[in-house]
């Protein structure tokens, strides 16, 4: 019988396939307790805005979310710079094993147990496509780009590497892009880009995407957790870690369709950079660490911990 | 129509026909307080012409110098924010908010006193549990977990305080609106509408 | 907070009767006479009080925070600006004055004309609010003093300022696009037609009531007016076709966004009176406070309704809609009418955001399920938003209206007017759905 309801808010709009596969997590979870433990997966802004439900959290009005965690930048440079390292990961197991194993997860409760939630575990859509009106072949052709970037590192990491981004909503990638606003957005991963119609209007996208890659957290309000029966707190945990390896096999295939349909259309020329200057726009990007790094004690923390794991495994 | 002594009509130029509308002010009822905040509602209003400068300043530096600034946006929906959040304020202190007065109109002048004064006291307990819970927000907002100071921020290139910023200037304009409605309800049970007409 | 402890919590009402609980009291405080904004954050607050508790609350201020730092609402208040700098320079007398002669002695012609600009300014503008107040301020004053019938001018500006989110750009079918992942450039293009077919509408029925009827819309004074001075009258409108020029230029020119545009219009408004010699700081003073009360009251209304969304959605008002449509029926033309039904109730009562992070995440996987295009239902949900936009008792178009309009127009007229133009609008919905071609798709 149901002894736990949850509401967990996801970051994502009801008909993005990243929320199906939230609710899909959410079946399992509840097939998996035997029916003990329920949730229900609301889309986004649904109770509290993107980017409050942290707070929502941790007041308990939500019971968890499943969100981006660059989102909470504003509230400490440790969340910007453990959520999207851009240039450190060009695969999502990399990023998964760096949060499993290699200080990741400790990290992620030293930064959210004081602020009243517990980390559970984290997934990700894997790597990012970029959206370009423009042929993009290197670094040196984002030399004055117009472009939208989101909040946070990537902005500064595209704004060091010579393109001027913009920060434009969501809602406004579209329509500038379509009347020239801009000639470039970072939004997300080629199959949701492909659906939304982002390459109607742009149409040389850069896949495999090279500057972002997001941590997406799954976490609740730590006093629940706290009261959790131990084998429900191994449910969510384990089922987390399946979640993962779901959502991003589930993603990458989808991308895979989308490109082979978009390359049979052949009206979009999908551009993949060389390893050279993926190399260069890294380069670019670890300076960029540095700087967020000396802005909190917990930025030099995740820094430290993220730099030791890249260079133990070969990644630097 | 309001008493014309308090609301001089607004000089409409060539329009005469059409000058029913007028410059409202804070209503009498409104005390004090309400006066203070029409008066500082300039502030807030050229903050909108502002944004609409800033906005343009934007478009030609991207446009015309292919160099876009990382704080037009952000500094627009700011001033935006405040614009707004101080218009209700404005708009309570000037009984401009817009009601449905179906029921209202047709009622005793006694009966629309009573009703009067607890809307108003009902907005005072309204906007005082939204003050609490700014208080909450804004804790969040302004401290680190471990009891430190900072402001929360944007989280973009340029990083400005302005959440922090937002969350404290909402949990004042709740406060003032909570004193706000008290004034209003006082003096409306004082009855000083009583002797007036209300559209 | 203990003392809030009252021994009954309104959870214990469960969501059916909960719900009818809030529709019940948001009904009858909002006929208490109680501001509207107040009505729905009150009702919103005790449902959070009663149902979650005081350390809930700050769910509310939170909406509260993100509603206002939204960069979309940034257009609210340069459109009414532009507004309040029209109406109080002669531009926008002047404006009609040519317009008159151009409309001639088509009878009706000025409305008509109202509803061509109102599509204009729809091109220019992803949202409404702005274009309601501007058309109320300067097109309903005109066509009062022109001597067209009151409901009918103030239906004209209340649906034709609607048009905003129907006509492309449009902000519900962004959010819808974002909502439903499918292509915000096929809902544009599949809205186009549907938009033009809506304005037409209004334009048929100005044109049959003037008709039928000719003291609705009198004739302008006969054709008297000599030749230089027609020539005079048509200078009125070089200044605001310009402005107008300007700022669809400047959009689908790829020089400005859409909200970066709605500045652009203030400023070439702005220059429009100093070519005039009609500014003064005194007309930007009164302009700016003029847009910081109606602003105020404006994105108020939307602030109450969408905390009342949030604390209904934590509620489990999501569950609850969803609930309303298992096992309803085989047959997908009564699960698509039950569907409008529900829209066409919530607009009565919701603003359309709200209805959107409510019904979205139910009604697109149903959609999808049972084999309907999720394109054209965009483009139907956001001709339904249409309906919500002017539908009693919440109806935001009208609220817009009110703020800027005589004071002896009330609420209660403007419902009355708008009556006809929400028929004209189920119209358009009943001939989305029984012949989706129009959208193309
Ligand atoms: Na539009
Ligand atoms: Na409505």
């Amino acid at each position: 019988a149901q002894e736990f309801s949850f509401k967990f808010q996801s970051s994502d709009p009801a008909g993005n396939p990243n929320f199906e596969l939230k609710k899909d997590w959410a079946e399992r979870v509840k097939a998996m307790s035997g029916g003990r433990l329920e949730i229900e997966m609301l889309p986004v802004g649904s109770v509290v805005e993107h980017n409050e439900t942290q707070d929502a959290v941790s007041a308990g009005i939500l019971d968890g979310h499943i969100t981006d965690t660059s989102y909470f930048a504003g509230k400490d440079p440790a969340f910007g710079l453990i959520a999207n390292p851009v240039g450190a990961w060009s695969d999502p197991s990399e990023m998964l094993r760096f949060v499993e194993y290699g200080g990741g997860k400790e990290l992620m409760n030293e930064l959210l147990e004081p602020r009243g939630l517990h980390f559970i575990g984290a997934t990700t859509p894997g790597l990012e496509a970029f959206i370009s009106k423009k042929p993009l072949d290197g670094v040196a052709d984002l030399k004055g780009l117009k472009m939208r970037a989101p909040e946070g590192l990537v902005q500064e990491v595209f704004a060091a590497a010579g393109a001027a981004p913009v920060n434009l909503p969501g809602s406004e990638v579209f329509t500038s892009l379509d009347k020239n606003v801009i000639e470039a957005a970072d939004y997300t991963v080629f199959s949701t880009n492909q659906a939304q119609g982002m390459h109607d209007v742009a149409r040389h996208p850069v896949y495999p995407g090279f500057h972002s890659m997001p941590l997406v957290e799954v976490s609740m309000n730590k006093d629940k957790w706290d009261a959790l029966p131990d084998d429900l707190k191994a449910i969510l945990e384990v089922s987390v870690r399946d979640f993962a390896r779901d959502m991003t096999s589930q993603l990458a295939m989808k991308d895979l369709v989308a490109v082979a349909e978009a390359r049979k259309g052949g009206d979009i020329t999908i551009h993949n950079w060389s390893a050279e200057e993926r190399a260069k726009f890294r380069a670019i990007a670890k300076a960029q660490w540095e700087k967020v790094a000396s802005r909190s004690d917990n930025a030099q923390k995740v820094y430290d911990v993220l730099t030791k794991y890249l260079t133990e495994q070969g990644l630097l | 129509m309001s008493d014309p002594q308090t609301r001089p009509p607004v000089d409409r130029g060539a329009d005469g026909e059409a000058g029913e509308r007028e410059i409202k002010r804070a209503v009498p009822e409104a005390g004090l307080i309400g006066r203070a905040i029409d008066r500082l509602g300039i502030v807030f209003a050229l903050g909108i012409v502002a944004a609409m400068a800033i906005l343009i300043m934007e478009v030609v530096l991207r446009y015309a110098f292919n160099a876009p600034t990382i704080w037009a946006h952000e500094t627009t929906i700011f001033l935006c924010a405040i614009a707004f959040v101080y218009g209700g304020l404005y708009s309570a202190a000037r009984d401009s908010h817009i009601r449905v007065v179906l029921v209202y109109d047709y009622v005793p002048k006694s009966v629309r006193r009573v009703l009067d004064v607890c809307i108003s006291l009902a907005c005072m307990v309204a906007a005082l549990f939204f003050a609490y819970a700014s208080v909450l927000m804004v804790e969040k907002a302004v401290l680190l977990p471990d009891g430190s100071f900072r402001l929360e921020t944007s989280g973009s290139a340029w990083n400005p305080p302005t959440p922090a910023l937002l969350k404290i200037f909402l949990l004042i304009v709740m406060g003032v609106m909570a004193l706000q409605f008290l004034v209003l309800s006082w003096n409306y049970a004082r009855g000083q509408r009583a002797n007036k007409d209300k559209a | 907070m203990d003392f809030l402890d009252l021994g009954f919590s309104l959870k214990d009402l469960g969501i059916e009767y909960g719900t009818l609980a809030m529709f019940a009291m948001l009904l009858t405080l909002l006929l208490t006479g109680m501001p509207l904004a107040f009505v729905t954050l009150l009702v919103a607050l005790i449902f959070t009080l009663g149902w979650f508790g005081p350390l809930a609350v700050p769910l509310i201020t939170s909406r509260v925070f993100s509603f206002v730092s939204s960069f979309v609402f940034v257009s609210v208040p340069m459109f009414v600006l532009m507004a309040a700098i029209l109406d109080r320079s002669g531009i926008a007398r002047d404006l009609f004055d040519a317009m008159r002669l151009v409309g001639g002695r088509l009878r009706g012609g000025v409305a008509i004309q109202t509803i061509f600009v109102a599509v204009i300014l729809a091109a220019m503008s992803g949202i409404i609010g702005g274009e309601v107040v501007l058309l109320g301020l300067i097109a309903l004053p005109q066509m009062l003093r022109l001597g067209y019938d009151r409901n009918l001018a103030i239906g004209v500006v209340c649906a034709g300022g609607s048009l905003g989110t129907m006509v492309p750009p449009s902000i519900v079918l962004i959010i819808y696009g974002l909502t439903a992942n499918v292509s915000i450039g096929d809902l544009f293009t599949a809205a186009f037609v549907p938009g033009l077919m809506l304005a037409g509408f209004y334009v048929a029925y100005v044109l049959i009531r003037s008709y039928l009827n000719p003291k609705v819309a009198p004739i302008p004074e006969p054709d008297d007016v000599p030749f230089s001075e027609k020539i005079a009258l048509l200078k009125g409108l070089v200044l605001p076709l310009m402005v107008v020029g300007f700022v669809l230029g400047s959009i689908y020119g790829g020089i400005a966004s859409v909200t970066e545009a709605s500045a652009i219009g203030v400023f070439g408004v702005t220059i429009s009176t100093i070519l005039r010699r009609e500014f003064s700081l005194a007309l930007m003073k009164d302009a700016a406070l003029q847009t910081l009360a109606t602003c105020g009251m404006i994105v108020w209304i939307g602030i109450g309704a969408s905390a009342l969304v949030g604390v209904f959605n934590l509620m489990g008002g999501i569950k609850f809609v969803s609930s309303l449509f298992a096992g309803l029926s085989d047959s997908p033309t009564v699960v698509l009418l039950f569907m409008m039904l529900v829209l066409f109730v919530l607009g009565m009562f919701l603003d359309w955001v709200g209805i959107a992070l409510l019904t979205m995440p139910i009604f697109v996987p149903i959609i999808t399920q049972l084999g309907f295009d999720p394109v054209w239902f965009g483009v139907l949900f956001c001709m339904n938003m249409q309906v919500s936009f002017l539908s009693p008792p919440f109806g935001p178009a009208a609220f817009y209206l009110k703020s800027v309009a005589p004071a002896n127009i009330s609420l209660g007229d403007i419902f009355k007017s708008l009556w006809p133009f929400i028929c004209l609008q189920v119209l358009a919905v009943a001939i989305l759905i029984v012949f989706p071609g129009i959208t193309g798709r």
